[in-house]
């Protein structure tokens, strides 16, 4: 392990889940029998930690499966395989963008995992501009860490599922990622079998309305002092620096053209665009289905981040919850991420319109516990429960949830006249 | 490369002939022309700061018009295209654009200029370069509609139902695609412009046009015979204000572009023009399967190549 906290993050859970996989599921198996369980407290205003799956009584998607089946279905007969912003995915989770901060061996040996897992993985905006590309003047050391990713994750991907989205935020443009990956001959394989993506980023849910900020050692600072604003706020006295990108100017008129023109220049790849929880969020998210973006992701305010003000994590923004209550039904692919590590959550969040859930915080937890195996075991675990879940609802395909099958406490229930079940009463 | 020769000769004597001075264009800068689709711009490493080879003359032709109305460069341009483009016959990393500009002008007049800038070279290379276009097995019979009518004008959404029409799924919000260029190049028996790019497909510096809002005024003339575009042009936007919004739409950073922002806050005169690819020219001409085959030091994207 390399030492990494995640403070107000379940970590202790996550990293269980990275040792042993789906039997964390459940309770200890030596507690069987002498523990009682019952609910344990979360987190206070997380609008989806309040939320219940409610499963219903009268199940005729079930009914359906077992026409089907021609035998009882359990829930191992979830399906979760989807398509995920224009990749095949073998499970509704993708690896959310670790960035530049938490860079060396985790962000490779996620990568690999992830590949083995079969889902999409998220490179973070700011690795080249600040970690440097590998090719051109820096030709001759060491590959960087963008290739290193790509090509670990070609190596471990086993069938044509998953797919490497590369973002590029304003400043980045600078730096011209896009169009270094777009014309790498090494990226070709995932071009030519559709599996590579950019993904454009408006910001994120940890600093909703700010951009991109790093610490930096006083040497790499100094490198990247006039690309980005870099100042003094620890002190004239202290190693570090704090590197701050813009957070770009973003009206209706030039995220839609932004996503178009991301379109035109690379015909092949895929177009996914990041939000943050702003309160017009339903408004962007349909900016830029309309504009062509294969996905959009919603970044809630409790999403992770290398370094942000306190400020910012603990008040500012919407809840992912709220941004997915405010978007409503999503008549394309929405992703969302946001505190997202075990089923329950990322079912609610499915049930919410998303098509996928994006794993950070707990996908680095994960890794730096193992790094051979914890993403792939924390990962299993959290299907593991979405199927259970998923089958409880009456479904058997991510896809097949709604609304309906979430409760806001907050939100009272109306409630429902006579016998709206006719259709299933008993014969008199 | 006679036949070459032949070209930059007759596009020499007919731009000089209308008035236009010839000025040299530079090879590196702080910027350079985003607006080219996938691609990359070369780095050069100019005493620590990081400079560009030009993918094209265009910011600098904008600023020369505050001296010279009237203005070409035979400008040598890099552009380190996606691999992808190696097989269409029509890119090299490395090529040379006969690039105009006219102070004042609009869309019209510069479409007027490249159509008969390719009219006059066309008829001097079939009056000089005879022996060689023989030699090629080039019949000059296939530029007799094009020495003889006007070049029709159709709009990009016209393209692309045309495109529709062949069953080619063409986006009618992007660039037209290499290959359903080439197709409706190969329907075609004289040269033909597309106007009207959607906003999106083109880079910050193509005006949009104020009364249809998404559509630019600018326009590529493409050839017959499946050689595709010849040449690509615009009006171009020159305020300041627009230039920044439209810089965003297009991803770019507008602090990279400092120069250039602030000679165009200080004001620069409204203008048209355009590029005309010199090797697709000669390509054209020769009837050659490839632009690299006219070119002595090609360098065909992907290939590493001297």
């Amino acid at each position: 392990m390399t030492g990494i906290v995640a403070p107000g993050f379940p970590e202790e859970a996550v990293r269980a889940r990275a040792r042993n996989g789906a039997a964390e599921v459940f309770p200890a198996e030596a507690d069987y029998g002498r523990y009682a369980y019952g609910a344990t407290g979360s987190e206070p205003g997380d609008l989806l930690d309040e939320a219940r799956l409610v499963p219903p009584l009268f199940v005729p998607r079930r009914l359906e499966k077992l026409i089907e089946l021609g035998r009882e279905p359990t829930y191992t007969d979830v399906s979760l395989a989807v398509e995920i912003g224009g990749f095949h995915s073998a499970l509704p989770v993708y690896l959310s963008a670790f960035g530049s901060t938490q860079l060396g061996t985790l962000g490779v040996a996620a990568a690999a995992q992830a590949a083995r897992l079969g889902i999409p993985m998220v490179i973070g905006e700011n690795v080249v501009p600040v970690n440097g590309y590998g090719r051109g003047s820096d030709m001759d050391t060491v590959e960087s860490a963008l290739l290193t990713r790509v090509r670990t994750y070609l190596e471990h991907a086993e069938h044509d599922l998953g797919g490497v989205v590369v973002q590029q935020s304003t400043e980045d443009a600078d730096a011209e990622v896009w169009n270094l990956v777009y014309s790498d001959p090494a990226v070709e394989p995932l071009l030519a079998s559709g599996r590579l993506g950019f993904e454009l980023k408006v910001g994120q849910g940890a600093k909703p309305g700010l951009g991109g900020m790093t610490v930096l050692d006083r040497a790499t600072a100094a490198r990247l002092d006039d690309q980005y604003a870099v100042s003094d706020v620890f002190g004239a006295d202290s190693p570090h620096r704090l590197r701050s990108s813009s957070p770009g100017t973003f009206t209706d008129e030039i995220l839609r053209q932004q996503i178009r023109l991301m379109r035109n220049n690379f015909p092949r790849a895929r177009v996914w665009v990041k939000l943050y929880p702003g309160r017009d969020v339903a408004d962007a998210v349909r900016v830029a289905w309309a504009a062509g973006a294969d996905a959009v992701t919603v970044d809630g305010a409790e999403g992770g981040t290398g370094w942000a003000p306190t400020a910012f994590l603990d008040q500012v923004g919407l809840p992912l919850g709220e941004c997915l209550r405010r978007i409503g039904a999503a008549e394309h692919c929405l992703l969302a991420s946001g505190r997202i590590w075990e089923g329950a959550r990322a079912v609610k969040c499915l049930a919410l319109g998303a098509r996928a859930v994006g794993l950070g915080r707990a996908a680095l937890v994960a890794t730096d516990t193992d790094p051979e195996h914890g993403l792939v075991r924390l990962v299993d675990a959290l299907a593991m429960e979405a199927r259970l879940l998923v089958s409880a609802l009456g479904k058997y395909s991510t896809g097949a949830l709604g609304a309906e099958d979430v409760w806001f406490p907050s939100t009272p229930t109306e409630p429902k006249p006579g016998n709206q079940f006719r259709e299933y009463s008993c014969p008199q | 490369m006679r036949v070459q020769h032949r070209v930059l000769r007759a596009a020499r004597e007919f731009l000089d002939g209308e008035g236009f001075t010839e000025l040299l264009p530079p090879v590196i800068g702080p910027v350079t022309d985003p607006g080219v689709r996938g691609g990359k711009q070369l780095d050069v490493d100019y005493y620590g700061h990081r400079y560009k080879l030009m993918t094209s003359g265009i910011l600098y032709k904008q600023a020369s018009l505050v001296g010279f109305e009237k203005l070409f460069y035979i400008a040598p341009n890099v552009r380190a295209e996606p691999p992808a483009t190696m097989s269409t016959g029509r890119h090299l990393a490395e090529f040379h654009q006969i690039d105009v500009e006219i102070a004042g002008a609009s869309r019209t007049e510069a479409c007027g200029v490249a159509e008969r800038l390719l009219v006059h070279v066309v008829g001097r290379v079939l009056e000089t370069a005879a022996d060689e276009l023989t030699a090629l097995g080039r019949d000059p019979i296939v530029f007799t509609e094009l020495l003889s009518e006007p070049f029709d004008v159709i709009t990009h959404r016209e393209a692309v139902d045309r495109l529709h029409r062949l069953q080619y799924p063409q986006s009618a919000d992007a660039e037209i695609e290499w290959e359903g260029e080439e197709l409706l190049s190969h329907k075609a028996s004289r040269p033909f412009f597309i106007t009207d790019y959607p906003k999106g497909s083109r880079g910050f510096y193509d005006r949009e046009s104020r009364t249809e809002p998404g559509v630019l005024r600018n326009f590529d003339l493409i050839a017959l015979g499946g050689y595709g575009e010849l040449v690509s042009g615009s009006e171009r936007e020159s305020d300041y204000a627009t230039i920044i919004a439209r810089m965003r739409e297009t991803g770019e950073n507008p602090a990279k572009y400092k120069w250039y922002l602030d000679m165009v806050r200080d004001g620069i005169p409204a203008s048209a023009g355009f590029g005309m690819g010199l090797e697709r020219l000669t390509r054209f001409l020769t009837g050659l399967d490839s632009v690299w085959q006219v070119n002595a030091y090609p360098k065909v994207p992907g290939l590493v190549s001297p």
